[in-house]
């Protein structure tokens, strides 16, 4: 299998989706998974080749329903706890596929 | 080994693009500041400060990605004229009407394109995600104690 990308994306692709991105990339070394994260922004992110986008809540609804891949709201980009389950619950997801 | 305030300077914030304990109404007023410090040094025009309070209008308030901290910043455009950063608390906190509030500290970017900014953003999360730096920056007094907090959790 092809190393898995997964998009953070906020409103302009530089600046919280980055924060995001860290905390994936953080969860992503505890847990020994290799994956490429990247950030995007919602204006494009929809045409950018990935295997999921990771989006904040606020902007979910101007995707939703639209993208190839899956998505995964986030309530609170800092949240720990919320990204680990969220981002281990998408690599379980594949993994059963 | 110590890193000197000018090498944070480069890739971090310059003193003059600090303010603490300022005084601010609401959250627009509180980005028009912190937008004049990043006018103030060149980087931006003032209808970069337009778009970033927009922006929380358009985007919604996911922007206060931290507890108590917003980080403030629109699109690359040609209003922004170099990659800056400016770091504004508050002495009274503003409220965005999210769950991460009340909001003290605004940390406005401005970017010329999507990425040059990224190592010195990446740097700069990496310091405020540290447990105590958000209440450590909420409670220093000067712009050079938010340089040496920022200093002390880089190093």
């Amino acid at each position: 299998m092809d190393k898995i990308k997964i998009q953070t994306v906020c409103g302009f692709g530089c600046g919280s989706s980055l924060f995001l991105r860290m905390k994936i990339e953080e969860v992503l070394k505890e847990n020994n998974i290799k994956a490429d994260v990247f950030c995007g922004d919602v204006g494009t992110c929809l045409s950018q080749p990935c295997d999921a986008i990771f989006i904040s809540k606020d902007l979910y609804s101007r995707i939703e329903g639209r993208a190839k891949v899956t998505v995964v709201p986030i309530d609170n980009f800092m949240d720990k706890n919320e990204v680990a389950t969220k981002t281990m619950d998408f690599f379980n997801g594949i993994n059963k596929e | 080994m110590r890193v000197s305030y000018e090498t944070i300077g480069n890739y971090m914030f310059k003193k003059e693009n600090i303010l603490t304990k300022v005084k601010a109404g609401n959250w627009t007023e509180a980005i028009r500041i912190a937008g004049g410090l990043l006018e103030s040094s060149g980087s931006i025009t003032s209808k970069y400060t337009d778009a970033m309070i927009d922006a929380v209008k358009e985007m919604g308030p996911y922007m206060v990605i931290l507890p108590h901290f917003a980080l403030a910043h629109a699109a690359p455009s040609k209003e922004v004229l170099k990659d800056d950063f400016a770091l504004i608390t508050l002495e009274e906190p503003v409220l965005f009407g999210v769950p991460n509030d009340p909001v003290y500290i605004i940390l406005a970017l401005c970017a010329k394109d999507g990425k040059s900014h990224m190592d010195s953003l990446a740097k700069i999360a990496k310091v405020l995600m540290e447990e105590n730096t958000i209440q450590e920056m909420i409670d220093a007094k000067t712009p050079q104690e938010i340089l040496d907090i920022t200093e002390k959790h880089l190093l």
